[in-house]
């Protein structure tokens, strides 16, 4: 068994712990505009990070930009999943192929589209233009509205299949037993299927949330230059600031962040229903 | 309580079609079970009725309602499916007071009603229970205490002892048989198993492709099968072929004649007669010729060779002195039956519907 295991081990001890004991380390070091860093142990970065007013505004907009595009997402793909656990056809496959073809197309190509559909020069305000409704462009890119639904767009296909997995493994007889005791489609979906499927609801939820709370390219494509998120911030500190003590502290407080928010939630929430 | 009424009902897929102008007319307390193998429509029929499946022609009413474009919802069924279905995230007392949620029944009245259904199926013990913690035959009860709770109109039954161990099966169907009629359910059931539908309805239903072939008691169908399929489907049948040569004379294809019941409108077709219905003696002039002898402990089977044509015999183990236990494979033997143990079916007609006269049945 463990011979089985050891190579992922091995990989993952390689290639995700060692860098992340590294970064840990740097970010307890000082920062230096002539050596790069001095080395050091010193809690100053997260001090500094915590205290300035500008990171903390990025750190709040991406708890409210990863909350609200989580909660979307799952508003949207709920009734999607739960149509295709539900398809007993042979188009099933084909519907569960197309979910996933996003998913080929990686992030910053498909901010590039939304560009060339949002942009002032984009399809939308030239047709606006065109039809004569509009003179000036609208502003559709460059906000946070654009980044959201970049986003969306992007952890869609986890959710659906997350969810359409949960939901499929249901049975159908349960909330036929549910409908015939008197219960409506609604009923059915809030007294049988919802509380069947909140482990998976918590599982696809936790899986979006962090790949909300880490956007990226989205962010810096489709959000513009006012608009900061925490990824971001932490590879301007690397590359364009060079102060890589403060962008390491940045990095660990993301993901401080985002662990202590996921294992809440799936306490919180997995208990509820867990007998 | 209710009625049940199936009026032409049919269901196709595209081309294919699924249930085919079924009739059926359930009394108040009756229990009536669509038998048939796998395919035959009988689930399809049963999910018509339960609101699941819409008919594409034909009428469901149930109690004098017409219910055939109803949601499930809305029917006033009470069904116990094959697989329980029960809530899995719900104590078994939650379960069964679900139905009388729906229906707005007060708490205390939940409370009694949920607690006396639970002691109808001597549950009531286990009442804080999750269905995992409960074997396959306590979710049964489960289940049948859920359906039962609301008192529903039309009582429906998906297979009911199908998932239950051979020892369990029996018991179980006298016990549903017997609170069905202590509480007078209308009841429709569906079941592949000849045996728990002889058992437990009133009236049998046999299906095959879509299409009702038969109606009638256990003994109707026993007794007098319309056609070859309920003879082959319901009990073990000897089915000759040959043609009617007297009144109670039939001459086999292979050339020898024997003995059937006299019946003016069968002149020819298959001679339908039951293994149990058929005594074997060792005699050195015999006809038949003795194949093999399966002992069963309690029965014999002997399979014979009458003329070339292959028959089975079953009848109770003779005693140890009796001369047929001492038969061996080869041996010349007597087969003999009575005529009015043979019955001459049309061959034409396996998919022919030949409704049985209606009888009452036995209560």
């Amino acid at each position: 068994m463990f011979a089985l295991i050891l190579p992922a081990v091995l990989v993952v001890a390689a290639l995700l712990v060692g860098p992340m004991v590294l970064l840990a380390r740097i970010s307890l070091n000082q920062y230096s505009a002539t050596q790069l860093m001095i080395e050091a142990t010193t809690a100053q970065n997260y001090l500094n990070a915590v205290a300035d007013p500008y990171y903390r505004g990025v750190m709040l907009t991406t708890l409210v930009m990863a909350f609200i595009c989580t909660a979307l997402t799952l508003a949207l793909g709920f009734p999607a999943a739960y149509r295709l656990a539900r398809m007993e056809s042979r188009w099933k496959s084909l519907v569960t192929v197309l979910t996933l073809i996003p998913l080929l197309v990686g992030n910053v190509v498909r901010a590039a589209g939304w560009l060339g559909l949002l942009g002032n020069d984009g399809l939308i305000n030239a047709t606006l233009r065109g039809l004569g409704l509009t003179s000036e462009p609208l502003r559709l890119v460059y906000t946070p509205g654009a980044v959201a639904v970049g986003t969306i767009a992007v952890v869609l296909p986890y959710m659906i299949l997350t969810l359409s997995s949960v939901i499929e493994s249901i049975p159908r007889a349960v909330e036929e037993a549910a409908a015939n005791l008197g219960a409506s489609a609604f009923t059915v979906f809030r007294r049988v299927v919802w509380p069947l499927a909140l482990p998976g609801t918590v599982a696809g939820c936790v899986l979006v949330f962090i790949l909300c709370m880490n956007t990226y390219a989205t962010a810096v494509l489709l959000g513009g230059s006012q608009f900061k998120m925490m990824a971001p911030a932490v590879y301007d500190q690397f590359s364009k600031g060079m102060n890589w003590p403060f962008g390491a502290a940045l990095a660990f407080i993301l993901l401080a962040a985002t662990l202590v928010l996921t294992v809440l939630g799936t306490a919180l929430l997995g208990r509820r229903y867990a007998r | 309580m209710g009625t049940l009424l199936l009026d032409g009902v049919s269901k196709r897929y595209g081309e294919a079609v699924a249930v085919d102008r079924v009739d059926l007319d359930i009394r108040q307390g009756e229990l009536v079970a669509l038998l048939g193998p796998s395919g035959c429509g009988k689930t399809t029929t049963l999910r018509m009725v339960a609101g699941f499946i819409e008919p594409t022609a034909g009428r469901v009413v149930i109690g004098g309602r017409d219910v055939t474009r109803l949601p499930p919802y809305a029917r006033d069924t009470g069904m116990v499916f094959q697989s329980y279905a029960l809530f899995p995230h719900m104590s078994v007392a939650d379960n069964v007071g679900f139905g009388l949620e729906m229906r707005k029944v007060a708490r205390a009245e939940r409370d009694r009603r949920v607690a006396e259904a639970l002691r109808l199926v001597r549950l009531d013990a286990l009442a804080d229970r999750l269905p995992r913690q409960l074997s396959g035959g306590q979710q049964q009860r489960v289940a049948l205490a859920r359906a039962l709770v609301v008192s529903p109109a039309v009582f429906l039954l998906d297979e009911p002892l199908s998932n239950l161990d051979a020892k369990l099966r029996a018991e179980v169907g006298l016990e549903i048989r017997e609170l069905q009629k202590r509480l007078g359910l209308t009841t429709l059931m569906v079941t592949h198993d000849q045996d728990e539908a002889l058992a437990m309805a009133d009236r049998l239903v046999v299906m095959e492709h879509g299409r009702v072939l038969q109606v009638g008691t256990a003994e109707d169908l026993y007794e007098r099968p319309a056609n070859t399929f309920v003879a082959g489907f319901v009990g073990r049948c000897n089915l000759l072929p040959g043609a009617r040569e007297g009144a109670d004379v039939f001459r086999l294809t292979s050339g020898a004649a024997v003995p059937c019941a006299p019946d003016a409108a069968a002149p020819g077709g298959l001679l339908a007669i039951r293994p149990e219905r058929i005594e074997v003696a060792p005699d050195p002039a015999g006809a038949g010729r003795l194949r093999a002898m399966t002992y069963l402990g309690g029965r014999t089977e002997y399979h014979l060779d009458l003329a070339g044509e292959a028959i089975v015999a079953v009848s109770p183990t003779p005693l140890p002195d009796d001369p047929r236990r001492r038969l061996n494979a080869g041996d010349p033997v007597r087969i003999t039956w009575i005529p009015d143990a043979a019955r001459v079916i049309p061959t034409a007609d396996a998919a022919s519907v030949t409704p049985t006269p209606e009888k009452s049945p036995a209560r």
